[in-house]
């Protein structure tokens, strides 16, 4: 079928020999001062040609010191051409020029096409042995020097041996990076066996894939030497290290899995890790699956290159994930980090890819199964939110930047034949891609994967995946025999394959649209009520000229609620065809006051004085099940959105009324934003968006705005005294849809502006109330993430500075309610300094105020004190936040 | 210059001297004398004053050593005692019968001590005080007017006095800090406004980032153990009643067996766990020369 021929063939390497047993990596001397790391490897290598008289590897940055093959002297060559990609050239400058180059460089050394930085000759003495297609024993000595990429040295600048001082190392990288600390063939398709060893200071502990065997001291004692043995055949590619003076703790439900962390941190990886039985238990259950690794490592290191790292049988993850249990905002990111680095166990390190281009299936998949997971933990609100939240992203990426395409199928490489011309860089390799096209990419494919299951169904779905692990299980237990081990490589025909046979369904067209094509889809969608015909006159435009879009063709759900109940109607939407009628239930009428049935089967009763008397259309959505990768732009009148609002049960058709109701500033969007602030039923999400709808509704309705400044009202009554109304409660934040609110509710009431565009005086003392009377002495919880967000709300009440002949600023002609934004600010951020909050929040929250006082011209605009934040030394997020508001200089 | 002397002193002294003078004259009459130098009447005069001044001194002496003030009887006869007076002689001397009367001399006008403004009435003795006891200071030396405050009980006081403290108190620390340390400022011209105490970076970051501060550590033990005191928290309770049943209170629930459970396992349980990180490290073998 199609152009898929080399799945149905099994996998063939691009090279002319393929490893046996297993491969040796030793890394013997481990220099944490001069970050030097020496060591060997060790390949058998087993010819599938005769005549081989080269053997290419990858290997970067590596000094490669002696090679031998089967005991004999051997010559080599290394050249990495991604060193010095425009080689000499001084005429072509431009970004183009240098894409194409880098490309062809990336794809010199591609392990996948069979190539690589180092290439070892075969001693012609062992040519006869070659050609009788005998094994090759590759022993190869290297070492290296402050690495660049790869391996990450952590050496903080203090007194004391280099385990008092914390200092670790641990490998990352962005996708197939291992040749930056071995040489291998650094591809997710050669499978081999591993033995792994590491000789480390006494006081360390080196963690690494597969079972630690033993551990032995060197003869003076003062070292020893881990020994690994990886069972399961592995790519290089998801191959890891961590060394360090961890403390370790062994999970209390689990004793095969081990957790990791840096000196004194060892309490809050207690409670971090508390939470990860759960999510085994999860992905076992729904896959009916074990785990496949007979062990599992979670190592917590600083400066991680990424949050999250999977690796075969661990994962290495920042140890700014970890937190006390007084932290309520991090528990759900850090616990969504655990469980996202556990699905790529299963796909992604057991079962590794054929190619780049199949890596949509083990994203999708993974990506796919911890969404279940997300569903089941934080429920189907949570969930929908999600999934709406990543179609936004996936469709305004493509809309500015072009499609992206999930398998591109490469022809001989011409320019011509690119599948994204459209893009500044090649999409043929991982290392060409930009951060930003491969986050989403991770992204668009775990939404086709949902679209394959509203296809086939999730249990079909799991079977698929169950069948996959299977047999990629069988395969693994097969010793010796490599061919076998090509089973634990995903290719995209395999999946579909498997997908046809379980389900029997005929997913193809849903495969062309979605992952052999790029771009989404763009619709204009309006409506005309016939009375006399008693039919809605839908019209459905499409919008599939614009870059990054496609055109669609096929059903599409549509879900009309009506006075008599909620009614699906599926259309086909076809080349020609705009118009749909669609026709009606129910008749109009007013007067029978009768209970409204909504489609989830609860029966209310609604004000109906609102709508068109003619009518018996309450709102309309397009597409609620979000089945296609889509963008909706649609007409409906106020009063419908805000029945929508008010009455649909679906999280992602409240927000979409929330966003539409900003068009609408009228006293009914008010009050139906408002009553929805109120309800404690409703989805917090959905509570806080409509606190920023309702700001900006206040801001529309300025001069007829009656009563109290917007949320000031309904955030006295719920946390304020009831004696006192300026006072808020103490801090009781228990109850975490309150929490949220509270925290929210502030900051967009400071968005809030008067007739002359000021945030109203009223507002701004309500905050400064709010930071004064804050007092957290009986809460169980920090309230870091508040507070700071009570300074995010400081900086939203603050406009720009009325400059008279470009004065310049200084503190006499400060306006008097920035002096006192500015002193609560000073005083924030002096108390960090002798009581830091966790993640140095509040930090983070003065800085970002900072530059927008800079910025409104009532402070000088100088960068010095952004610079110094930034310098390294400080916390993470703190340099962030201080680098973002230098960048902001430039623009 | 006696004429001149005016001031109500020095005219008692003056009277007295003359009445000293009329009992030495009359004594001497009673002796025989019939006239006398005034030198002579001078110094006997001299001499009286000395010998009762004595008489006088002496008494107070004793009547204060046993830690009274008004000299009594006993006190007299004990001076006369010491002075070398036959005591038992005295009253013989008193009575006999050539003794002359002198008359009281003529009242002078005594000098008044002014005294002290009276304020209010005395307090009369209570019944079980008898009579001679002296009577009771001026009210105003006694009388206490309460002048302490009604204790602050109102919520909104202590709200509003927790809330100052705190602030003045990080904003004394924080400037003092500012003061005794390296600063950053946010204008060019002025450094104190708004001292903002200099950004010095860590040899360790994370650690501070993460760590739980030992104000927080010690605020989470309190919390826990005064829960109980949570729930009469009038202010809170709404909130409290709401979440009673909800989910988040069941996590921590949960995460609070956990930390048991671990603590349990960590303690019982050691020995039966098998992890290879747990394991002793081995030895290295010897080596065999060849």
């Amino acid at each position: 079928r199609m152009n898929r021929k080399k799945g149905d063939k099994g996998f063939e390497s691009p090279r002319p020999y393929k490893f046996t047993t297993h491969q040796v990596v030793c890394i013997n001397n481990i220099n944490f001062q001069r970050k030097s790391v020496v060591g060997y490897v060790e390949l058998t290598i087993f010819p599938t040609v005769a005549n081989l008289n080269r053997i290419k590897l990858n290997s970067k940055q590596c000094r490669i010191y002696r090679v031998r093959v089967n005991d004999l002297e051997a010559a080599f060559i290394y050249n990495d051409p991604t060193l010095e990609v425009c080689h000499h050239e001084s005429k072509q400058r431009n970004l183009n020029y240098f894409s194409n180059a880098y490309a062809a460089a990336v794809s010199a050394v591609d392990p996948d096409a069979g190539n690589g930085e180092l290439c070892i000759k075969v001693p012609s003495e062992l040519w006869k042995h070659v050609d009788e297609l005998k094994v090759l024993k590759v022993h190869i000595n290297f070492s290296l020097d402050q690495p660049k990429g790869g391996l990450h040295f952590v050496v903080p600048n203090m007194e004391g041996s280099m385990a008092e001082r914390g200092a670790h190392v641990f490998s990352c990288g962005y996708q197939n990076s291992t040749r930056f600390w071995f040489p291998c063939v650094d591809s997710y398709s050669e499978l081999c066996t591993w033995k792994l060893e590491y000789t480390v200071d006494a006081a360390m502990v080196a963690v690494s894939n597969g079972d630690l065997v033993e551990t032995v001291y060197t003869h003076d004692m003062r070292k020893k030497t881990f020994h690994y043995m990886l069972t399961i055949p592995t790519a290089a590619s998801n191959i890891s290290l961590a060394i360090g003076p961890f403390e370790i703790l062994v999970d209390p439900y689990m004793h095969e899995v081990t957790h990791f962390c840096l000196p004194q941190l060892l309490p809050l990886l207690k409670h971090t890790t508390s939470y990860l039985h759960e999510v085994f238990e999860f992905y076992e259950e729904i896959l009916t699956c074990r785990y496949p690794y007979s062990c599992f490592k979670t190592v917590f290191i600083d400066e991680a290159y990424v949050e999250v790292a999977a690796y075969a049988s661990m994962s290495i993850f920042s140890t700014n994930l970890l937190h006390s249990a007084m932290i309520i905002d991090e528990t759900p990111l850090t616990r969504r980090c655990l469980a996202q680095a556990l699905a790529q166990q299963f796909f992604g390190c057991f079962i590794s890819r054929m190619s780049w281009s199949d890596e949509w299936v083990l994203k999708g998949i993974s990506g796919y199964i911890y969404g279940l997971w997300m569903k089941k933990t934080f429920g189907v609100n949570e969930y929908r939110h999600w999934i709406k939240q990543e179609l936004d992203q996936i469709v305004a990426y493509e809309l500015k930047t072009g499609g992206v395409l999930l398998h591109p199928i490469f022809g001989g490489g011409k320019e011509k034949d690119n599948p994204a011309s459209h893009l500044h860089f090649s999409i043929k390799h991982p290392h060409t891609l930009s951060w930003e096209y491969y986050t989403m990419f991770q992204c668009k494919a775990h939404l086709v994967m949902r679209l394959i299951e509203n296809r086939i169904s999730m249990e079909f779905m799991l079977q698929v995946f169950n069948k996959l692990l299977s047999l990629a299980s069988t395969a693994s237990s097969q010793k010796f025999q490599s061919h076998m081990w090509s089973q634990m490589l995903v290719s995209t025909s395999g999946f579909l394959k498997s997908i046809s046979n379980v389900s029997g369904k005929d997913i193809q067209p849903l495969i062309k649209q979605w992952v052999d094509q790029s771009g989404v889809v763009k619709f204009y969608g309006s409506f005309a009520f016939n009375r006399k015909r008693n039919v809605l006159e839908l019209e459905i435009k499409q919008d599939y000229t614009s870059p990054g879009t496609q055109k669609y063709v096929g059903p599409l759900k549509v879900t009309v609620q009506e006075l008599d109940g909620s009614f699906n109607h599926t259309l086909q939407i076809e080349e020609n065809s705009l118009k749909h009628d669609i026709p009606c239930h129910s008749k109009s009428r007013r007067n029978k006051k009768k209970k409204i049935p909504l489609m989830n089967g609860e029966e209310v009763d609604m004000d109906l004085s609102a709508m068109d008397a003619d009518s018996p259309l309450l709102w309309i959505r397009i597409d609620p099940d979000m089945s296609v990768l889509r963008k909706v732009e649609f007409e409906q009148a106020d009063f419908m959105w805000q029945y929508q609002l008010r009455y649909e049960r679906d999280v992602v058709a409240q927000e979409e009324a929330i966003l539409a109701l900003e068009k609408f500033p009228t006293p009914a969007s008010r009050l139906a934003l408002t009553d929805i602030l109120e309800q404690e039923q409703c989805f917090y999400r959905v509570r806080m968006m409509a606190c920023f709808c309702l700001a900006k509704i206040a801001n529309s309705m300025v001069s007829t705005w009656t009563g109290p400044p917007a949320m000031k009202s309904l955030f006295t009554r719920m946390f304020c005294c009831k004696t006192c109304p300026n006072i808020v409660k103490t801090n009781n934040f228990m109850n975490f849809q309150s929490y949220f609110l509270q925290k929210t509710m502030p900051v967009a009431m400071a968005l809030l502006r008067d007739v002359h565009n000021l945030c109203p005086k009223e507002v701004l003392m309500f905050i400064l109330d709010l930071i004064k009377y804050n007092d957290n002495r009986k809460n169980k919880f920090s309230d870091n993430y508040y507070r700071a967000e009570l300074i995010d709300a400081l900086a939203n009440s603050v406009t720009p500075a009325v400059s008279v002949n470009n004065e310049v600023r200084t503190l006499d002609n400060l306006n008097p309610d920035v002096r006192l934004i500015l002193e609560e600010i000073t005083r924030f951020l002096n108390m960090e300094k002798l009581l830091p909050s966790y993640r140095h929040t509040i930090t983070v929250s003065c800085l970002k105020a900072i530059r927008v006082l800079q910025k409104n011209g009532h402070v000088p605009s100088d960068p010095a004190l952004f610079k110094s934040y930034a310098e390294y030394g400080h916390f993470v997020d703190v340099r962030i936040a201080a680098l973002e508001a230098v960048v902001d200089y430039t623009k | 210059g006696s004429k001149l002397a005016s001031t109500p002193a020095d005219n008692y002294y003056l009277a007295r001297r003359r009445t000293l003078q009329v009992v030495v004259s009359s004594l001497l009459t009673e002796a025989g004398f019939e006239s006398a130098e005034k030198a002579a009447v001078e110094t006997l005069t001299e001499m009286l004053q000395s010998y009762i001044s004595e008489i006088g001194r002496s008494a107070k002496s004793y009547c204060e050593h046993t830690a009274r003030t008004q000299p009594t009887l006993s006190d007299i006869v004990v001076t006369l005692v010491e002075m070398g007076f036959n005591v038992e002689t005295l009253p013989a001397y008193a009575k006999r019968s050539q003794r002359m009367v002198i008359t009281a001399p003529p009242v002078t006008n005594q000098p008044v001590t002014p005294k002290a403004l009276t304020a209010g009435q005395n307090k009369p003795h209570p019944s079980h005080i008898p009579g001679h006891f002296p009577e009771f200071p001026d009210p105003h030396t006694y009388i206490k007017t309460p002048t302490y405050r009604e204790p602050v009980s109102d919520y909104q006081v202590l709200r509003e006095k927790a809330a100052s403290q705190r602030r003045d108190v990080e904003r004394a620390l924080t400037r003092f800090m500012a003061k005794t340390g390296e600063t950053q400022s946010l204008f060019k011209d002025d450094v104190s406004t708004f001292p903002l105490i200099a950004a010095r970076p860590f040899t360790v970051p994370y650690l501070t980032a993460l760590l739980p501060s030992e104000l927080e550590m010690q605020q989470m033990e309190e919390t826990d153990s005064s829960e109980q005191d949570d729930q009469t928290d009038t202010e809170n309770l709404p909130l409290h009643m709401s979440t009673d049943d909800s989910g988040p209170e069941k996590e921590n629930a949960s995460v609070l067996q956990q930390n048991n459970s671990l603590s349990g396992s960590r303690n019982g349980e050691e020995n039966l766990i098998d992890n290879p990180y747990l394991r002793p490290v081995k030895k290295p073998k010897i080596r065999r020369k060849k």
